[in-house]
């Protein structure tokens, strides 16, 4: 058999890359750093005069301490590596702020979702309108082509986007970045309206429609395809790789480990004691998730999966109420997010600093530039690419302009931020106890009910990633692959559960905002194509050609 | 194997351009068009989908869907008469284990999948019918193949 250096060149590099470096992390020996976390255990172990039943019984908490030391230190060597490129600070944008830089992932995330909000004539304010009126079912039509609703594809992809990224990830970004990180998450949500739209447009108009009925899309799948009818097949194949490669890892890490770790923080601070069992709380997850993607259970799966939209809502009211009952001093946090977010008092790195945490934080949540959505739109019935566009578009909207605004909000009203009786957290990352002091200090009790929201979102959300991953695993390797991808996948859920809250996230900004790299810079090439459709859709729209459902 | 017109000829059809070949092949193989047995193997539904979790996808509908595809496809070849059947699991195995069950004395093959790395390697689902067929397997080259 002759194989084709050209076309397969890439896909043997991509897939040789992506298994060489995670054979490579784990390889490594534990490194220095790691051992005196162990060494107190061990020692612990020795020193304490025990019965040898109870020595027993320590004996495997402190092989799982160890165990988790080098998860955790694996974790932190992948993130070196891969890190190293894809955050090489490209810019320093400002001479005289010493430590300015930005980079490279927001730099593109920034210049991306501006373009398209420019080019597509802000999309995101004058479709906002139609894209509700087409969520709410005025335009569906069962006979078209798809599997699910406008409707349920927004809630697919929400229970995606909708997760801890917007609980435990803001607050990190507010107590990074200061409240000014707000304005800027709120700015990058807006724009990444117009990123969703016309990547999940473009998700629609490439998509595969299988014999047995069943719709397949995604970035990788306008990638090649879009790219190959402009002539450039060979890059557009490779960036589909690059992406699908991407996807897999942040289907891992943001879409899992970040998850399972900081819905554990949350959880934690309503349960004492649970931080020496964090690896019973991993097994419990892996359990849960392993009897609906193997065992094939869907009911719970389901379940989660329409419970968002209802936990949305929760939590967003609880937020309001939190504001309301500090009604006098909203004005005063207003006045200190703008202020903040132009010139910040104690960030590194000045108005720029605030915003790069800002845009990675918002990006993170909404996964807007970054395609992973695309995969969920793509499933709508519907005949016209850009109607599934415009229903994306309210994606960035609920998950970052509403809910990502009102954790913010919460945060800096509280003044959580700034607690010194808090600040382990923020220097630990766990952003998700954060929020949970916060609010809970605000609503006696409330710690509860959000530890229930924050275990159900990331459930939902690893139950949507696990998706994602799975079909670009597909791409990769084929249908009859997915078995091998789902064992992964548990794999990681459990690991996500021992290792540190820092070196996950690290991992998951890695891998997600890693994906808007391949998926911006096609979907820059194919924009033009997007323009073109929404021109004739909107022509057309507006002249009421299109029936309504009453 | 005799080169006498077969009685049963099983032919694999994942409806890529490849089928339309192979099913070209079969027919001349077999005196009558009734004699061909068009089998497409369908993975089984995954859990986590939209379509499945919030849509209304299910086996039965996939594989209506399937007849319907069979229906275009034999409509453009102009065959009348074929057998058509629908499977559920791993593709090599089931085509195998259908030609056993229906005593075929033929399974016809493209040499290549088309799908992911999986093309690099010489379609394993042809390998697979190889392997566990109990009658014998004309594998047909990709006219594609490189």
């Amino acid at each position: 058999m002759k194989i084709h250096p050209f076309k397969t060149a890439p896909v043997i590099l991509g897939s040789l890359l992506f298994f060489v470096s995670i054979a490579a992390v784990w390889a490594q020996p534990s490194n220095e750093e790691a051992q005196p976390a162990n060494a107190t255990a061990d020692e612990n172990a020795d020193t304490l005069e025990t019965t040898s039943d109870e020595k027993d019984a320590k004996k495997p908490l402190t092989a799982m301490r160890r165990f988790e030391g080098k998860v955790d230190d694996a974790f932190e060597k992948f993130n070196e590596k891969v890190g190293g490129v894809m955050f090489y600070d490209v810019v320093s944008l400002f001479s005289d702020d010493a430590g300015v830089k930005v980079p490279l992932a927001v730099l593109w995330l920034v210049v991306g979702t501006l373009f398209f909000t420019v080019y597509m004539g802000f999309i995101n304010i004058r479709g906002f309108k139609h894209a509700v009126m087409i969520t709410a079912g005025r335009f569906d039509n069962p006979e078209d082509a798809g599997e699910v609703t406008h409707f349920q594809a927004l809630t697919a992809a929400l229970s995606a986007t909708v997760g801890l990224g917007n609980i435990a990830g803001v607050a990190i970004a507010v107590s990074i970045g200061g409240p000014g990180a707000t304005l800027w998450m709120i700015v990058a949500g807006m724009l990444g309206m117009s990123a969703k739209f016309v990547e999940c447009t473009l998700g629609q108009k490439y998509r595969e429609v299988r014999p047995d009925g069943r719709v397949m899309g995604g970035a990788m799948y306008y990638l090649s395809k879009g790219l190959t009818e402009m002539g450039i097949g060979p890059i557009g194949k490779a960036l589909a790789i690059v992406f699908a490669v991407l996807c897999v890892g942040g289907s891992f890490a943001g879409g899992n480990a970040f998850q399972v770790n900081q819905s554990l923080d949350a959880v934690q601070a309503t349960i004492p004691g649970l931080e020496n069992y964090r690896w019973v709380y991993g097994l419990v997850m892996t359990v849960m998730v392993g009897i609906v993607i193997i065992g094939g259970i869907r009911r719970i799966a389901t379940t989660a999966e329409k419970i968002v939209p209802l936990m949305c809502g929760v939590y967003v009211l609880a937020a309001l109420a939190i504001l309301l009952m500090n009604f006098s001093e909203i004005p005063a946090a207003f006045g200190l997010i703008l202020s903040e977010a132009f010139s910040p008092a104690a960030v590194k790195g000045g108005a720029i600093g605030v915003l790069v945490v800002g845009f990675k934080r918002a990006a993170f949540s909404n996964e807007a530039g970054v395609g992973s959505a695309a995969i969920a739109h793509a499933a709508a019935k519907t005949d016209y690419p850009v109607r599934e566009g415009l229903v994306a578009l309210l994606g960035p909207f609920i998950d970052t302009v509403v809910i990502c605004t009102m954790t913010a909000l919460v945060i800096v009203i509280t003044g959580a931020y700034a607690d010194p009786a808090l600040q382990t957290l923020v220097e630990q990352d766990k952003g998700a106890a954060l929020t949970s002091h916060a609010m809970g200090g605000e609503i006696p009790g409330f710690q509860y009910v959000l530890a229930v929201a924050v275990v159900l979102f990331a459930y939902s959300t690893m139950i949507s990633w696990s998706y994602y991953g799975e079909r670009c695993w597909a791409y990769l390797f084929g249908d009859g692959a997915s078995m091998s991808y789902r064992i992964i996948f548990l794999a990681f859920v459990f690991l996500g559960s021992i290792a540190s809250a820092t070196n996950v996230l690290m991992f998951g900004d890695l891998m997600i905002l890693g994906m808007a790299f391949p998926n911006i810079l096609g979907v820059v090439l194919l924009a033009p194509k997007v323009k073109a459709d929404l021109k004739d859709y909107w022509a057309r729209y507006k002249a009421g050609e299109f029936p309504q459902n009453k | 194997m005799s080169w006498l017109p077969k009685k049963k000829v099983v032919v694999p059809v994942d409806f890529s351009g490849e089928s339309e070949h192979s099913i070209a092949v079969a027919l001349e193989l077999v005196s009558d068009s009734s004699e061909l047995h068009l089998v497409h193997v369908l993975f089984p539904l995954d859990s986590v989908s939209p379509g499945v979790l919030l849509g209304d996808v299910t086996d039965e509908k996939r594989a209506e869907a399937v007849r319907e595809s069979f229906d275009k496809l034999l409509q453009g070849l102009n065959v009348t008469g074929a057998n058509v059947e629908v499977l559920f699991g791993n593709p090599g195995l089931e085509v195998a284990e259908y030609a056993a069950k229906i005593g075929a004395d033929l399974i016809a093959i493209p040499s290549h999948g088309y799908h992911g790395v999986a093309r690099l390697v010489l379609g394993s689902v042809a390998e697979r019918v190889i392997r566990h067929a109990e009658c014998s397997v004309l594998v047909l080259r990709r006219s594609d193949a490189e």
